[in-house]
């Protein structure tokens, strides 16, 4: 098959968020083709280049979103500009439209299906115009656009922030829009791109899944969006910092909304790695039946050597390893431990991290001079010297090379976050064998199932308690760890990861396949062109033949670093 | 949605640790500290425990604690992500009675909305910051100009050629350095690149012509010309000094206007309600500030032909000056074509107007020459570029006049990564 995957900021380039998994993907299904689709956040991320490519990549093409779009504003004929001021206007009325209730919300069954309907006929319009017209930019930055804007905010039945929006606030709305939707003047979506293949697989939500939409929407691709974080969270959050007015913060993330509900709509499935951005999904409108659970892999071989030896930990040792920030609550877990050293004298804590940031640091020196206030020195006898029972060492230090040596050490590992997206960490430690004590945030429980000890956050008690307990009872312990790692081996591997991915592949093109018509040269269709082997799993005609170089046409100036390359040219290097 | 719930209870019997744990003697333990860099804490104690501070409702002291949060939400699904970044659960929310955390947030979001007016949103005028550094540079266009003119006028021969060479590379680079910083600076965050082709070379051309073009045309009306340009205003190919130093001395003007055009119009932006509004006020405002700009440009051409005991022809400079600061101003806004083609245009019609008195020298092409002398005739050599230049301010005043007055011409560019 030949799948297009569309990243962002991610694979191929070296210092993508969420390079690994998509390089592991890549590399673990060789018998498909992939097309890669990167866009780009940074110029920094464009100049440190691309990870190796395996051969069955067959080509990249790139997409800056930093740069700023073409110059002139003025670039449109009348018609054009009224064609796109329609489709802008509708675009802003579906934005600006009262949504008492939310955009998935089943219970009303008219209002958010017709902005759902309008946003998306918005969407596509400014795409086609953007094809047929190009300078898409130019115009989203135009007074046309912040005309149709400013219609939508003083219509009667706009909801009450967009009233407040004042010119400044308009503006900044047409700027951001205008970033988002950078995506639509790209080319990628035509025959020669995503339009030629069996599948698009969007690695992020958001903005990214734009050019799999637009494929879905002009040449019927199936599209399964992939999101391992919550672009719409993610956006709330990041809004919030920004401490933009109030307007503009509800224009756009009514955008989010409506462009998070159109690709769960689109979509023929929609991954997610935990219950946590399921609920999310189904919140902003994506349907149960086409949601599936993809759990991020982990690489289990850096662990083996340890979970197979659980007899190798040290007795009467806490570890906790991570990176050490506020939301991780050391001081709770100094406290717990407190408590636990009071009735197991014998018990050490090793935290094994470095700072993030200057919070961490500030954090991490806090938590140091609460251990010291909170531990006296011990000494074996009258003539050693004193050491604390709490030890604070560096990921990578010489007594932990590995987080394996230090996940190792440990009789059981102890997680005391208060917020917590998927714990990687804890996976980890499960891979490791090691009996485990975590709070319940985030996805702990998900993760853990019932293989290890689950206490409320906040509750140093109630964490001293669980430590204490399994510190006290070797026996249980061995048995939460060989369960965590069975449990970890059997969910959360790469492995697991790639073949539910390809069982999604299966499955979509499987119930969607995509019926192209060959026309040969006189433009008479061409019978047999797509012959039956083409649908037969794995490679059926050899590699890809040579290098084709091939220029972006059509696209705008800043999409111009597109380019292709195949598997000879890989081969060459 | 239930599924970690129904996945607790097997295997562990150690999970059912909730708020009814028994407190464990705490005896022994060190001073009690304060656990200040821990976040802000989110969940208050669960409403069935005695709570010193939980009161009837729970929800409310949530409110109290995620005030800001609150105040500030736009939809409740701004509050449930604000909520999630603070720790709260599902299982949290399911203590203060509620399915999860978006109908806790939508309860929150209500409650919010009924309580209280929309806090008013602190509106201050981000006001383009110029610094002093190019305002410091301004005036040096003209006082290397003034050298210039002054070297000149002191040598001969060789020497006035270098001093005349050296004098125009050190303007140039002068006006570069002017108009990379600051309020006539395009490429706010646009790439710097991706401008129209030839706004430069046009640019030369017409002020080239003001400095060498009269007296070239006086010359050839006349029959001429009957030598090089020898750098002075008396040879037979006169050098007009004041136009060239009015205009290098006009930098300081045109950056002040610009640059209180931006600010103004960036407050206007700000106060305004509507984009006719902003419209309305921003049209007097650069209307204005340009025949501030006319103004001082003709005082200091009254100035520089006192100085330079040269008789300046107003109206050329004028509207040369009004064309060149109209033309910046667009493209500094983001509309650089039509100024690049009205630069062009004059500076291509100037080159007719020249070409055609020598074009009616040939045999039998008097009829070409014939407008040009008319004008000549009428108002001197200066007619020429100042028809022309004025003609085209006119057109540019009148794409500026429309252009600059919208909104969309003032947006703020956000920084690039």
């Amino acid at each position: 098959m030949r799948i297009g995957l569309v990243t962002e900021s991610g694979y191929p380039y070296v210092s993508g968020d969420a390079g690994l998994w998509c390089e592991r993907l890549v590399r673990g299904l060789t018998q498909h083709e992939f097309d890669l689709y990167a866009l780009s956040r940074t110029r920094q991320q464009e100049d440190e280049g691309w990870r190796p490519l395996p051969r069955h990549v067959g080509r990249v093409r790139t997409a800056p979103l930093w740069t700023a779009g073409e110059e002139d504003r003025a670039g449109y004929g009348r018609r054009a500009r009224r064609r796109f001021a329609e489709c802008y206007g509708e675009l802003a009325a579906a934005l600006t439209a009262r949504n008492d209730a939310d955009l998935g919300d089943p219970a009303r069954p008219t209002g958010p299906d017709a902005e759902a309907d309008r946003f998306g006929r918005a969407l596509y319009g400014l795409a086609e115009l953007a094809r047929d017209e190009g300078g898409l930019a130019g115009a989203l930055r135009s007074d046309t656009a912040v005309r149709a804007l400013e219609r939508a905010c003083r219509a009667p039945g706009a909801q009450r922030a967009a009233r407040q929006a004042r010119v400044p606030d308009l503006l900044a709305v047409a700027t951001r829009l205008e970033r988002a939707l950078r995506p639509l003047s790209l080319d990628w979506h035509e025959e020669d791109g995503l339009g030629a293949a069996d599948l698009c697989h969007t690695t992020v939500g958001g903005t990214a899944a734009l050019p799999g939409l637009l494929a879905r929407h002009f040449c019927d691709v199936p599209l399964l969006v992939t999101e391992y974080g919550v672009p719409l969270r993610s956006h709330y959050l990041a809004s919030r910092a920004t401490g933009a007015a109030p307007a503009v913060r509800a224009l756009l993330a009514a955008f989010h909304g409506a462009l998070a509900a159109e690709v769960y709509q689109r979509a023929a499935l929609v991954t997610h790695g935990n219950a946590h951005a399921r609920r999310w999904q189904e919140r902003c409108g994506a349907d149960r039946a086409r949601l599936r659970t993809v759990h991020p892999g982990m690489d289990a071989a850096p662990f083996t050597e340890v979970g197979e030896a659980p007899q190798a930990a040290a007795p009467d040792t806490l570890v906790w390893v991570g990176r050490v920030e506020p939301a991780k609550d050391l001081v709770s877990l100094l406290h717990a431990f407190a408590r636990v050293h009071t009735a197991r004298p014998g018990a050490r804590l090793r935290i094994v991290g470095s700072a993030s940031g200057p919070d961490g640091a500030a954090y991490l020196a806090h938590c140091k001079a609460v251990a010291a206030q909170l531990f006296p020195d011990e000494a074996a006898g009258p003539h050693t010297a004193g050491e604390n029972p709490v030890s604070f060492e560096e990921t990578g230090g010489p007594e932990a090379p590995t987080p394996a040596d230090a996940y190792a050490a440990a009789s059981v590992i102890v997680l005391s976050s208060v917020v917590e997206g998927f714990p990687l960490g804890l996976v980890e430690a499960m891979l490791c064998g090691r009996a485990t004590v975590s709070t319940d945030v985030g996805a702990v429980v998900e993760v853990v199932g019932g293989t290890g000890l689950v206490v409320p956050p906040r509750n140093p008690q109630a964490l001293a308690e669980a430590c204490a307990t399994l510190l006290g009872d070797p026996e249980r312990r061995a048995r939460l760890g060989a369960a965590a790692r069975a449990r970890a081996l059997e969910l959360f591997t790469v492995e697991q990861n790639t073949a539910a991915f390809h069982g999604l592949y299966l499955e979509i093109v499987a119930r969607s396949p995509v019926r192209r018509v060959v026309l040969d040269r006189a433009g008479e269709p061409l019978p047999f062109a797509a012959p039956a082997e083409a649908h037969v799993a794995g490679r059926w005609t050899g590699p890809p033949a040579a290098a084709t170089p091939r220029t972006a046409r059509g696209g705008p100036a800043w999409a111009a670093t597109s380019l292709t390359r195949s598997a000879g040219s890989e081969a060459a290097r | 949605m239930t599924a970690p719930e129904q996945r607790r209870q097997p295997l562990a019997p150690g999970l059912d640790l909730g708020p009814g744990l028994t407190p464990a003697p705490a005896s022994g333990l060190g001073p009690v500290l304060d656990r200040a860099p821990s976040p802000a804490p989110a969940v208050p104690p669960a409403p069935g425990t005695a709570s010193p501070r939980g009161g009837a409702d729970p929800v409310k002291v949530l409110m109290r604690r995620h005030r800001d949060l609150c105040a500030h939400a736009v939809d409740p699904l701004e509050i449930a992500a604000g909520l999630e970044a603070h720790g709260v659960t599902d299982r949290t929310a399911a203590r203060f009675r509620h399915r999860d955390v978006f109908s806790l947030a939508e309860e929150m979001y209500a409650r919010v909305a009924r309580d209280a007016e929309p806090v008013p949103y602190p509106r201050r005028a981000d006001q383009p910051r110029a610094g002093i550094g190019p305002f410091l540079l301004a005036p040096l266009p003209g006082a290397l100009c003034a050298a210039g003119l002054a070297g000149l006028r002191l040598t001969d021969g060789r020497a006035r050629l270098a001093v005349a060479a050296a004098a125009v590379l050190a303007v140039a680079l002068a006006v570069r350095a002017v108009l990379r910083r600051g309020p006539l600076a395009t490429g706010r965050g646009r790439p710097p690149g991706d401008r129209a082709p030839g706004t430069r070379a046009w640019t030369c051309w017409l002020l080239g012509y003001a400095v060498l073009g009269d007296g070239l045309l006086d010359a050839a009306v006349g029959g001429g010309p009957d030598g090089l340009p020898d750098g002075t205003a008396t040879g037979p190919w006169p050098l007009a000094a004041a136009p060239v130093l009015a205009l290098a001395l006009g930098c300081v003007p045109a950056l002040c206007a610009a640059h209180l055009f931006a600010v103004r119009a960036r407050r206007r932006l700000t106060t305004s309600r509507g984009l006719d509004e902003f419209a309305a006020s921003a049209r007097p405002l650069l209307l204005g500030l340009f025949a501030l700009f006319l103004g001082a440009l003709a005082a200091l051409l009254a100035g520089c032909g006192a100085v330079l005991r040269e008789p300046a022809d107003q109206a050329q400079v004028l509207s040369l000056g009004a064309l060149l600061l109209l033309a910046r101003l667009l493209t500094v806004h983001g509309f650089p074509h039509v100024p690049a083609v009205a630069l062009g245009t004059a500076a291509l019609a100037e080159a007719a107007a020249q070409a055609s008195v020598f074009a009616g020298r040939l045999p039998g092409c008097d009829a070409l020459a014939v407008p040009v002398d008319t004008v000549v005739a009428a108002w001197g050599p200066g007619g020429v570029p100042a028809l022309v230049c004025s003609a085209a301010a006119l057109a540019l005043l009148a794409h500026a006049t429309h252009n600059l007055s919208r909104a969309s011409a003032h947006a703020g560019t956000e920084p690039q990564p």
